[in-house]
């Protein structure tokens, strides 16, 4: 119990305090123990967690097969790709390049070769040929995943007469993973880049759903919130620019007249109002000689900006001290040991 | 600790520092006392209504819908005989939400392990699944229903915030739980969760402290914990008189900051038409 329970709770007080005041004090071993160490220390428990969560991934996957659970097809991709991302990340590096060292006694093949090879012109791969007679062995851009492939490639520059060496990728840092052609990198790039931008994308399609809903008027606060998304979205396009001040003005007097009439149901009123709006809106017009961006309160660009930062800035901000403050309070509960459940009751 | 016992301490602290000052601090970062004060107030503030509610002062916590919803939640998936899926968030256990959401997963685990429901817990971090097992391992235990627990029921997908999407997405789809709890940290992954979990028809009760979530939350779930909320849910599930006290103290501390606010707005006024020689934007801007 003294192992799971005033242990943990004591290492979670004193690397909280020492975090929290750490950022006070000009001591470089505290600083870098706080802006470095600790974050390394997470990172370094991170990485070897990382064989759990794969351990068990594994485990309940094969489990679905084994038992042919709903869904259990599906199991199979997964396990695959995994093996694959495996393989490609340890064992198959998959990166052979191929080495020009010396040019030979028939130059001209070798620069037609090299032109078609690298995708460049005759002038270009002469000019690099004089480089690989200066002593500067080319190496070719092209990465092979496998010795077929490489061996295809070396055998014609050796038959053009150039003198060629394969040369496989090195483990050194992983550089296999980032470099451009090798498995892994097709891998990521081909492969799972894709599949992830196309989760990505679902996300319009669902904004749109979520945004009928949210719009949908059922309440004053959701008229309010379809109301400013319109502003919003015409005053930030070049059309909205284009829409009279005045245009606004009686849209505005309009929807006066609605609110007025579901306020208090009353003909005449709804009228009375809406008829004095328009008219009052027309007798300023007029006299102002009808300027797109005057009154300025009711142009959209500057209507929208005013929105944006000035309501939704004070919301946003409020949310956020609320934030600030459960953050801290829950912090000093987990410092003063009062908050224990994270590591059970 | 009672009232005196906390005077005398915070005193004492506060004697500590003016003599550790007077000395010429050393080590001690001078441009950054402002926000040393303000930390040592706002702890001093929560500790206080920490022992007023251990001493068994009454604090009432306000009804919040979503949280009372909760227990709804685990209740409609127990009668309608499907799981309850709980999604603590994306990110690891060095993120306060991340923690917030493990230890509320204790209390749903808690309802679940009492109805006998099924609970489906994807992660995407292995030590998330780790705590998170163990919070729901006691959770089982408390309830007396340790034979209900096995591990799998808390399981990692994958540490990629896409594919995990997909992942959870597809348990959705796939197993139809009733009841569905988005409890962390959350990116933009977020709406296709909750609109994938409203198109099942579960009840769906978001809680998050990423600002720029909420909104899609809002849209798409049935109940959202908003900020504040979402770290008052284990005090307010739990009823623990300290964690309680600790809300209270967040609350009072709220009242202050409007108070600074204000006295902020009216400085800066003086400051700005010449009345007083004292900037206080400057005076609080963290160095």
């Amino acid at each position: 119990m003294f192992w799971k329970r005033q242990i943990p709770i004591a290492i979670v007080a004193l690397v909280g305090t020492l975090t929290l005041f750490g950022w006070f004090v000009d001591q470089p071993d505290i600083k870098s123990f706080v802006d470095d160490d600790a974050t390394q220390w997470y990172d370094i428990l991170a990485s070897f967690a990382i064989f759990l969560g794969a351990l068990n991934l594994l485990k309940l996957q094969f489990q679905k097969i084994i038992k042919q659970k709903k869904g259990w097809q599906y199991s199979i991709f997964a396990i695959l790709g995994f093996a694959f991302a495996f393989y490609a990340g340890f064992l198959g590096r998959g990166a052979y390049t191929v080495n020009v060292n010396s040019v030979g006694d028939n130059p001209e093949a070798v620069a037609q070769l090299l032109a078609e090879e690298t995708e460049t012109n005759i002038e270009t791969a002469t000019a690099v040929l004089d480089l690989i007679e200066d002593g500067s062995p080319l190496m070719l851009e092209e990465v092979h995943w496998t010795g077929k492939s490489v061996n295809a490639t070396a055998d014609k520059f050796i038959a053009s007469g150039a003198d060629v060496e394969i040369i496989p990728e090195q483990w050194s840092g992983g550089a296999h993973l980032t470099r451009t052609g090798s498995l892994f990198n097709w891998m990521f790039f081909q492969v799972f880049t894709p599949l992830s931008a196309t989760m990505f994308a679902l996300l319009a399609f669902l904004v749109a759903s979520a945004s009928y809903r949210a719009f949908r008027i059922r309440n004053f606060e959701a008229t309010l919130l379809l109301v400013a998304g319109i502003i919003i979205m015409l005053g930030r396009v070049p059309i909205g620019s284009k829409i009279s001040s005045w245009f606004v003005l009686y849209v505005f007097v309009l929807l006066l007249g609605v609110m007025i009439n579901t306020w208090k149901k009353n003909r005449i009123l709804t009228f009375a109002t809406v008829g004095l709006g328009l008219l009052i809106v027309t007798i300023f017009g007029m006299s102002m000689g009808w300027p797109i961006d005057r009154p300025g309160f009711a142009y959209l660009p500057k209507l929208q900006d005013w929105i944006y930062l000035v309501p939704n800035v004070a919301g946003a901000r409020a949310i956020m001290i609320g934030i600030g403050i459960g953050v801290f309070a829950t912090s000093m509960r987990y410092i003063l040991g009062i908050e224990k459940s994270y590591i059970g009751e | 600790m009672n009232d005196k016992k906390f005077w005398f301490t915070l005193g004492g602290i506060f004697v500590a520092f003016i003599i550790y000052w007077l000395l010429g601090h050393p080590f001690f970062i001078e441009e950054r006392i402002v926000m040393l004060i303000a930390i040592m107030l706002a702890a001093a503030t929560i500790i206080y209504y920490i022992n007023k509610a251990k001493r068994g002062e009454e604090i009432s916590l306000r009804t919040i819908p979503g949280l009372k919803a909760f227990e709804e939640a685990v209740g409609r998936s127990t009668e309608m005989g499907k799981p309850v899926l709980y999604v603590p968030g994306i990110v690891d256990m060095d993120q306060v939400e991340t923690v917030a959401g493990v230890i509320i997963l204790g209390h749903v685990a808690k309802m679940t392990a009492q109805y006998e429901t099924p609970l489906n817990v994807p992660v995407a971090r292995s030590i998330v699944m780790k705590a998170g097992r163990e919070s729901v391992r006691e959770a089982y235990i408390m309830q007396g229903r340790p034979d209900l627990f096995h591990e799998d029921m808390v399981h990692y997908l994958t540490d990629d915030q896409f594919a995990y999407a997909a992942g959870v997405n597809g348990i959705m789809m796939r197993e139809k739980p009733a009841a569905v709890f988005y409890q962390g940290k959350f990116y933009a992954e977020s709406l296709i969760l909750a609109e994938t979990g409203n198109s099942i028809g579960a009840i769906q009760i978001a809680g998050t402290a990423s600002p720029a979530q909420i909104p899609f939350f809002v849209t798409a779930c049935d109940y959202t914990l908003i900020g504040e909320e979402f770290f008052a849910a284990s005090a307010y599930l739990s009823r623990d008189p300290k964690l309680v006290g600790a809300v209270k103290g967040a609350d009072v501390l709220k009242v202050i900051l409007i108070g600074a606010i204000l006295l902020g707005i009216v400085l800066r006024l003086f400051y700005d038409l010449g009345w007083v020689n004292f900037d206080i934007l400057k005076f609080l801007t963290v160095q």
